[in-house]
């Protein structure tokens, strides 16, 4: 493996997320509402931006796998399905717990919750049906047309907040934002960019490494090659 | 009138600032970092063997 990726990238994340999140609990000042509780953006809002960058990988790499078939492509749209699952899912927590001191509630039938619960459901359905299909053709072909329909949610989450004026807040932006508070934002969001590259790192060897194991048997699956593959698929079937 | 409403509806909102409340801040980031040290140990859990691993 890569000494970058083995030991850069994870010294990198410790220190951009260890840097951001001191930061942003000990020395951005508190929001002149919120209080103290506001503390919680370092963390959730990085969350919500990696979890819609890896579930669009996921969208890029479906698309990429349909129009060329590979399996590195299909192992890119699992981890980034996988991945972008678990920091939408901590997305959601954490902003659950914002949402208790804030809005008196843990759970509210927001449209921005509610589409983001809509799309973490599509997600998990993607990923349960990646363990279900056994021929691994049939499921990267059918996984990808399931990555795409589910990444119409996307753009439908990311403006919500717009569409529908509600409960959550619309995004803010650094001209609308205390500068002290600016900065521990970006610190966190890089170190968990930094984090989020090297989950997507990880999972896709792991995934690449099942597909090369579930293909070893040249014969019965195809290949990466594409003249390979067309001659291949015939007898998968 | 307009204004009138309008502070009106200011005055339901209130002013003030909330207090305290760090424990839901340390419940988040503890929640995250857990969820992450969890993930890790999974990954490492499943990292290709020596055997499967000619990339």
């Amino acid at each position: 493996m890569n000494k970058f990726v083995k030991f850069g990238l994870p010294a990198l994340t410790l220190a951009l997320l260890g840097a951001g999140w001191w930061l942003g609990l000990a020395w951005a000042p508190p929001d002149r509402e919120m209080g103290e509780v506001q503390r919680i953006m370092y963390v959730h809002v990085p969350l919500q931006w990696m979890a819609m960058m890896a579930m669009f990988i996921n969208f890029v790499a479906a698309v990429t796998y349909l129009m060329r078939q590979s399996w590195k492509t299909d192992a890119m749209a699992e981890a980034s399905a996988e991945v972008g699952l678990l920091f939408g899912t901590l997305g959601m927590i954490t902003g659950s717990i914002w949402g208790r001191p804030t809005w008196g509630v843990y759970w509210s039938w927001d449209p921005r919750l509610t589409s983001e619960a809509i799309l973490l459901v599509s997600y998990t359905g993607y990923l349960v049906l990646r363990r279900f299909v056994e021929d691994p053709e049939k499921r990267a072909v059918w996984s990808a047309v399931v990555a795409i329909i589910g990444a119409i949610n996307l753009p439908i989450v990311w403006f919500s907040v717009r569409w529908w004026r509600s409960l959550h807040q619309v995004q803010s932006s650094p001209k609308t934002v205390d500068p002290q508070m600016v900065l521990p934002l970006r610190v966190s969001a890089f170190g968990m960019l930094a984090l989020l590259i090297l989950f997507m790192v990880h999972r896709y060897r792991i995934a690449l490494a099942e597909r090369k194991a579930e293909v070893a048997l040249p014969e019965a699956l195809p290949t990466d090659d594409p003249a390979l593959r067309a001659s291949h698929s015939s007898k998968v079937a | 009138m307009t204004s009138l409403t309008s502070l009106m509806l200011l005055a339901q909102v209130g002013s003030g600032r909330l207090q305290g409340g760090w424990g839901y801040v340390w419940a988040c980031y503890g929640i995250s970092v857990a969820a992450f040290v969890l993930y890790s140990a999974s990954l490492w859990a499943r990292r290709p063997r020596a055997t499967d691993s000619k990339e």
